[in-house]
Formats: structure tokens, C-alpha cells, sequence
């Protein structure tokens, strides 16, 4: 933004030169001597690429956010070839023309000067009751649109949206007026937090002792010292466990009892009722009563749940947060391996490698190691640290697993230093230029005051070279954060079971698998059954994507700018 | 020829005739000093003494050597490459170029003042601790103590008794200066080499250094460089003439700028070259 304003400052000076000075023949010749052509050009680079860049971040943010955004549900009448007329109710989810001699084969008549046809593609939900929850509609066959007021879309667990009428709301076996509705959805929810808090936590923490238990015998075991105390011991604390298992699970049994009482019936827009269970349903709204301050409500609300979920139906609903903590999680592991080695290496190239051939080629190789494309790392990282390094560490500390792999499998360790060899180069470059740009006098100063290289480099250097380095840790961090390709050999999958990071210890589990957004964009957009469905939310984990990436940008950038105030005067 | 009145060395003994000096008398003995860069001889066959508690400035033109011999003091040389050196300089009879030498220890008992004020970029108490914090000294007391003599040496303590906890980087040019002179005598070394002290500051900036010089030649050996004759003048003790990396003249500065006894030397001071 500074550059742009500074350039038209320029240009304006030089034109107001040009305009007093020059003879009217000559002015073309001036104009070109002048410079400002060059002015000119490289404004417009400048301008090209900021559009470029605020272009790409609207289209994605206004794709990614209009999800989010409560759509009014129409009633459409609709009059087909056959005669026959149908009801089809949903949201509007894009509209296009046609040109028509793509339909001709339908034999629908139209006047001679008619060229296109609009069509809608209608997003008509209720899974379980037609085949495709998407359907298109020409305009012209349309006979009448309405905004039913009392159509409710009812967000589901299973088989997405329903869109339709409610006919009546049963609880434990009895009709109850539809006022009810959002107290026992309340209800149900409430109980069904619970399980999954039982499930996860209680369940899961129990789950994971017993596992180990097994482990711990199976090892006692492996090395015949499995001594029937031992044994007993352990069969004690198998036993403990799996009592509590037991009152859990009979906790649990209660839970569910109290979620499947109440049922909602329901019609949909060909007059089938339905009955779905409360537990089936997340949420109820009649979209067409809310007003805007109503939508604006549901719009943050969806966007919470957007971030804050676990994804469902194969990733094409729910959230995304598992994939937002495997990203953040994975990049802040990798800076963490990623920095100190990175800086060794060019305080090693900088400060004791001797100014030889020797370095020369070295450097050209740590320059050359960020041209090696992506997947290359990927194989790498899956070949050595997987196969080689993972295997050799459980074959020593993990025998009792085999033959299923505790670090010999892809997970967030691998991936976060597979990308930590991919921008170790970054890093190492730019802390170079840093030490590079450090006056000899703050060196020499030192020195002359006895200290060591060592006490030079650690109290004088590295503070001031810390900017640099911050530069690097943020080319490296957005570098890092975008990256799939590696990610998809050494430890991504598309639906991770647990986090890497939970209450059982070591709480934080390196060997786990984890989900990335890169990944997820991928794989909702390409690899998913309902493509329809699943597109907006590509644009919504894009847009999440780039948010995430910007943050921990700016995070690093303001760091390095408390940095670079610290030392400003140095820079004269 | 520049009249200098001669200034009266209150306790200071004035040394007519540097080659009757006793043995205790003497800090530095340079002896057949060369010196290389690569395949260039920069220093020819130096020999000379530097006096105790008096200063003694290198004079002489731009390229002459005088900054090199200088840096050899504080063995600064060894951080350019390809420099070569033979001959001895002792510091209290024992060869700085020794095998065994500390170059460390060195260095804390010849501190050096560079031609451009070099504070890092800490709090003004953090420069001037710097020399203890290196050899370990974490006691508060002794570093604030430590801290304020020597910037009351170096003249500053006045001017930043209020602020030892803002950036050393806001001092002025001259304060900055005065500041790393108190960096370098906090750690109380024998000899203070000064490296053009006054080139980077404003005349005013320049006679507080000259008068400061003054006063440190009370607890330390001051050498100075310094491409200025009238300063040279004005606050040395001895000078020594180089020209083209040989040693000259080397005298009182009295009898080397009134009566010097080589034609070289003359038509360096009447300012006939340089």
C-alpha cells in the first residue's frame, strides 16, 4: 500500500516537471527520460498483484462465508414434459443459462428468438427419502414459487438437511404442542454432550489404560519376566478397570435410553411423512421467519460450529476442527525443529566454515534443497524417518507393539519434520543474510572486551540477528502451512479418531495421525461422494485456510517488528 | 611548524630520553615487529617501548600502519586473514604471540576503543558490564558499583544516572564514545588503545575525549592513533612517527614536534604531505 502511494507521489512530481519544462514537440522524449514509464510499469505490477491477491481473498471469502448464511427456502410448483406436476422445495444453490439446443432432445418448445434458458440447481436435502439431494430445474417449467413460512430445515446427524413441514412433536410416546420443539432439542442435546464427554474422555482414558496394561504384559512377556505376581498384579488392575468400564457403560445405557424417547414426524415436500428421532437432529430452524439480526445469529452460530466440530457424513458436514489443530499443531512442531537447526547451520556456514570451495558448494546445496520439489521430501521422509527411523525406534523401545507400529507408521512427528528438512533452507539463508548484515564493529567490539567467539556469537550476535531469523521462521511457517503433497505420504489421513493432543498421558501423542486443511480441501472437493453438497465447504476451509496461515504469519511478523525496534538504530 | 606550549605533568614524571627507561617503567616492548597481509609487508622491522601511566600516540599519514601496530597490541589483527606476523611484542616481558597466550585474558588487560562509537544494542548498564558479565560476575552490587566508577572515568555518569536502563543506542555520538571508553575500563585493563577516537565526532564531543584522555593516564597506559597533529599534541606524552609502515621518529612529543631530528618527520608536521 506504501509502495503504491509512494510511486504516485512520484509520478505526479514528474509529470508536474515535465508539464512546466517541456517544449510541446519534445514531450514525448522527456516524458520517456524522465523515468516515469518505469514508474508507471512497475505500479502496475505492483497494482496487478494486489489485485490478484484481494481478488482471490474475496471470491474465497464471500464462496466460503455465503455457506454460513441462513438461504430463504422456496416452494417451486413445477409443471415437467410429461404434464405431470410436482412440489419441490429447498435452497437455491446456483443458477445458470443454457443455451437451447442442449435441449432439443426433450422436444420442450420454445419461440424462435429464445437462445438461452435459465436453469436452478435446487438443493433439496431429505437423503433418505430420493436419491440425489440436488436437483435442477428449468425456469420456464416453474408455475408458481412460494416462501412457505412454516417450512423448517432441520439440520441432521445422518443424511443432511430435511427440508418440509413438522406435523407433530412426540415425547415418550405422546403428541405435545410444537412450542416444546427447541426445549426438548435443548434436552436431547444436553444429553447427548454427555455421552460424547462419557465416550471420549471416561471411556477413552479407560480404553487407553487397558491398552497399556496389555502392552506392559505382552513386554513382561517379550523379555520372560513375567513373573505370576506380575501377572496378578496386573490382572488386578485389568479387573479395577473393567468394573469401572462397567458403571460407565450402564451410565452410558441410561444416557441413550433418555436421547431415543422423543421423535418430531414430518412431511416432506411429495407429501411422505418421516419420523426422525431427536437424536438425529442438530438443529431446527424455520428459516423463512428469521429476520436479519435472526441470521446473522444462525450465520455466526454455523460458523462457530464450523470451527469448533468434528466433521460428519464422510467430511462433507460438520466442522473442521481437528484439521485446524493438526495444521496448527503440525506447523508449530515444525518450527520448533525447524529453528534450531536451521540457525546452527548458518552460524556453521557464516562464522566457522572456512571461506573455501568446500562452503561454497555447500551453500549452493542448501540453496539447491529448496528447489527440490515437495513430494520428493514426502518419499524421503516416508522411506528414512517412517520406515527407517520410526521402524528402528519401535523394533528398540516399542517391541511389545509389533507387529502393528507405534512410530513406523505416518504420523505428526514425521510430517512435522519432513517439512522442517523442506524449509530448512529458508531458514538457514535468511539467518545467514542476518549475520551477514551485522556490523564487524558489534563483533570486533566484543572481542576487544575478551570475550570468546562463543560469548560474541551467543550475547551480541544472535540478539541482533534475531529479526532475520524471525524472517526466516515466517517464510518458513508459510511455506510449511500450505504444503500437502509430503503430508499425504508421511502422516495426513482424512479422518483422524483422536487428536494428537489429549488428557491421557503423555498427553501429547507424536505417533498419531492427525487431519491438515490443505488435505481436507482436498479431499472434500475431490474425493467426496457428494460433490454438491461438499463445494461450499471447500471454499470454507480454504478461506480458513488462509486465515490460519495469516495468523501465524502475523504473529511471527509482529514479533519480528518488537525485534527490529529494539535494533533499529543499528540500521543506519 | 605547530607551536605547542608544553603541558605540565602534575604527577607524572617526564621522560626526556625513552631509552633510559628502567624495566619497570616499561608496559610494552615492541621488538622487530613484521608484519603481511598476504604477500604485502604492511609493518617493517618495529621496535619501540611504551611507557607506563603516559600517553603515546601513533602519528602519520592514511596507510601508514599506525592503526595495524595499534591492533597488534590487542592481538585484533588475528581476525584478518591472511595476516602474518613475526617479531615480539612483551607486555610486562612475557610474548603476547606466545604459544600459551589467552587471548582472552590478553584482550581484558589491553582494552581497545574503535575509530566509531560501537555500543551494542543494550542498556547503557548492560555495555558497561559487559567485560564483568563475561568473566562471571553476577553480584549486583559489584556490577553497579563497577558500573558507576567507570562511567564517572569516562565522564558520563552525570549525563546517565537517570537512564542506565534506556538503549545505549539513544546517547549521542560523543556519549556513545565515552561509553565504550567506560565499557573498556570497567574491567580495568593495564593499556587502553584508542583507534582514532575523536574522527567520527564534533569538535566539542572531541575535546571532552581529549580531556578524558587526560585524566585516564592517571590509572592506565593510553596509546592512541590519531591522524589529528594538534591532538596528537595536545594529549600525548611520547609520539611516534610512522610513514609507509616503518617507524620514523619516536620521541617525547615535546621534542618530536619542535625539534624532530628526521627531514620526514618535518615535512610531515609543517604539512608538506599526508
Amino acid at each position: 500500500m506504501k509502495n503504491i502511494s509512494e510511486i504516485t507521489k512520484i509520478t505526479t512530481v514528474t509529470s508536474q516537471h515535465k508539464e512546466q519544462n517541456a517544449p510541446m514537440n519534445n514531450s514525448y522524449k522527456t516524458w520517456f527520460k524522465s523515468g516515469s514509464p518505469w514508474v508507471w510499469l512497475s505500479a502496475s505490477g505492483v497494482s496487478l498483484s494486489l489485485i490478484s491477491v484481494l481478488g482471490l481473498l474475496l471470491l474465497i471469502a464471500s464462496k466460503g462465508l455465503s455457506y454460513f448464511w441462513p438461504a430463504t427456502i422456496y416452494q417451486f410448483e413445477v409443471n415437467d414434459l410429461q404434464g405431470s406436476s410436482y412440489t419441490v422445495i429447498g435452497e437455491i444453490y446456483e443458477r445458470e443459462s443454457i443455451p437451447v439446443s442442449q435441449l432439443a432432445h426433450t422436444k420442450m418448445v420454445f419461440s424462435p428468438e429464445t437462445e438461452t434458458v435459465e436453469r436452478i440447481l435446487i438443493k433439496t436435502g431429505n437423503r433418505e427419502l430420493v436419491s440425489l439431494d440436488f436437483r435442477w430445474i428449468l425456469v420456464p417449467q416453474i408455475t408458481k414459487t412460494t416462501e412457505p413460512k412454516n417450512v423448517v430445515v432441520i439440520e441432521r446427524r445422518t443424511n443432511g438437511n430435511f427440508y418440509g413441514f413438522i406435523d407433530k412433536i412426540i415425547l415418550d410416546g405422546k403428541e405435545v404442542k410444537k412450542q416444546q420443539l427447541t426445549q426438548l432439542i435443548e434436552r436431547v442435546d444436553n444429553f447427548q454432550q454427555q455421552i460424547e464427554d462419557l465416550q471420549k474422555s471416561d471411556i477413552g482414558s479407560i480404553n487407553y489404560q487397558l491398552e497399556r496394561l496389555r502392552l506392559k504384559e505382552k513386554k513382561y512377556k517379550i523379555n520372560n519376566q513375567l513373573t505370576s505376581d506380575l501377572k496378578q498384579e496386573i490382572d488386578i488392575q485389568v479387573l479395577a478397570l473393567q468394573n469401572q468400564y462397567k458403571v460407565l457403560e450402564k451410565k452410558l445405557m441410561n444416557l441413550r435410553q433418555q436421547v431415543v424417547r422423543d421423535q418430531i414426524v414430518v412431511r416432506a415436500m411429495d407429501g411422505k411423512t418421516l419420523t426422525i428421532n431427536l437424536e438425529n437432529v442438530l438443529s431446527v430452524s424455520y428459516a423463512n421467519q428469521l429476520n436479519l439480526v435472526e441470521k446473522a445469529e444462525v450465520f455466526l452460530q454455523k460458523i462457530g460450529h464450523f470451527v469448533s466440530d468434528d466433521p460428519r457424513e464422510a467430511n462433507t458436514e460438520g466442522g473442521v476442527f481437528p484439521a485446524i489443530f493438526g495444521t496448527v499443531l503440525m506447523v508449530l512442531l515444525m518450527t520448533v525443529i525447524v529453528s534450531p537447526f536451521g540457525v546452527i547451520a548458518a552460524i556453521y556456514l557464516h562464522e566457522y566454515a572456512g571461506k573455501n570451495g568446500f562452503t561454497k558448494i555447500l551453500r549452493i546445496a542448501v540453496i539447491n534443497l529448496a528447489g527440490v520439489p515437495s513430494i520428493v521430501y514426502g518419499i524421503f521422509g516416508l522411506g528414512f524417518f517412517v520406515y527407517v527411523l520410526g521402524g528402528s525406534i519401535d523394533a528398540l523401545f516399542f517391541p511389545e507393539n509389533l507387529p502393528s507400529p507405534t512410530f513406523g507408521t505416518p504420523g505428526v512427528l514425521w510430517s512435522a519434520i519432513t517439512l522442517a528438512i523442506l524449509t530448512l533452507p529458508v531458514v538457514i539463508v535468511s539467518t545467514e543474510e542476518g549475520l551477514a548484515r551485522i556490523p564487524s564493529s558489534m563483533r570486533h567490539g566484543s572481542l576487544a572486551l575478551g570475550a570468546t567467539k562463543v560469548e560474541t556469537l551467543w550475547r551480541i550476535i544472535l540478539p541482533i540477528a534475531s529479526p532475520a531469523i524471525m524472517t526466516g521462521i515466517i517464510l518458513a511457517i508459510a511455506r510449511a502451512a500450505g504444503e500437502v503433497a509430503p503430508l499425504m505420504l508421511v502422516g495426513v489421513v482424512k479422518m483422524a479418531p483422536t487428536l494428537p493432543l489429549d488428557g491421557n498421558f503423555p498427553f501429547l501423542h507424536l505417533e498419531r495421525k492427525f487431519m491438515h486443511l490443505g488435505f481436507h480441501i482436498y479431499d472434500v472437493g475431490f474425493q467426496s461422494p457428494n460433490v454438491e453438497a461438499a463445494r461450499p465447504l471447500v471454499y470454507a476451509t480454504a478461506l480458513l485456510l488462509v486465515t490460519i496461515i495469516v495468523a501465524l504469519n502475523m504473529t511471527a511478523v509482529s514479533i519480528r517488528n518488537k525485534l527490529r525496534e529494539k535494533y533499529r538504530a543499528l540500521e543506519h | 611548524m605547530i607551536s605547542v606550549t608544553p603541558k605540565p605533568l602534575a604527577s607524572q614524571q617526564v621522560i626526556r630520553d625513552l631509552n633510559s627507561l628502567t624495566p619497570e617503567q616499561v608496559v610494552l616492548t615492541i621488538q622487530n615487529l613484521n608484519l603481511y597481509y598476504s604477500e604485502k609487508q604492511a609493518l617493517h622491522d618495529i621496535s619501540m617501548l611504551i611507557p607506563k601511566g603516559q600517553v603515546t600516540a601513533f602519528i602519520g599519514p592514511s596507510g601508514c600502519g599506525k592503526s595495524t601496530l595499534l591492533r597488534c597490541i590487542n592481538r585484533m589483527n588475528d581476525l584478518v586473514d591472511h595476516c602474518k606476523i613475526d617479531g615480539e611484542i612483551l607486555l610486562h616481558n612475557e610474548n603476547i604471540y606466545g604459544k600459551h597466550v589467552d587471548v582472552s585474558m590478553l584482550r581484558r588487560k589491553v582494552g581497545m576503543v574503535f575509530q566509531r562509537p560501537n555500543p551494542f544494542p543494550k542498556s547503557i548498564y548492560e555495555n558497561v558490564v559487559y567485560g564483568l558479565r563475561l568473566v562471571g560476575v553476577k553480584n549486583r552490587r559489584v556490577l553497579d558499583e563497577a558500573a558507576e566508577t567507570a562511567l564517572k572515568s569516562a565522564a558520563l555518569w552525570n549525563e546517565v544516572k537517570d537512564r542506565l536502563h534506556e538503549s545505549a543506542l539513544g546517547l549521542s555520538g560523543g556519549q556513545q564514545q565515552r561509553l565504550v571508553i567506560a565499557r573498556a575500563i570497567a574491567i580495568e585493563p593495564e593499556v587502553l588503545l584508542l583507534d582514532e577516537p575523536t574522527s567520527a565526532l564534533d569538535p566539542i564531543s572531541t575535546l571532552t575525549i581529549e580531556e578524558l584522555i587526560n585524566d585516564l593516564k592517571k590509572q592506565f597506559t593510553v596509546v592512541i592513533v590519531t591522524h589529528n597533529m594538534q591532538q596528537a599534541a595536545r594529549v600525548s606524552d611520547q609520539t611516534a612517527f610512522m610513514y609507509m609502515g616503518e617507524l620514523i621518529e619516536y620521541s617525547d612529543t615535546n621534542t618530536l614536534f619542535t625539534t624532530p631530528t628526521k627531514k620526514k618527520t618535518e615535512d610531515y608536521i609543517t604539512g608538506r604531505y599526508g
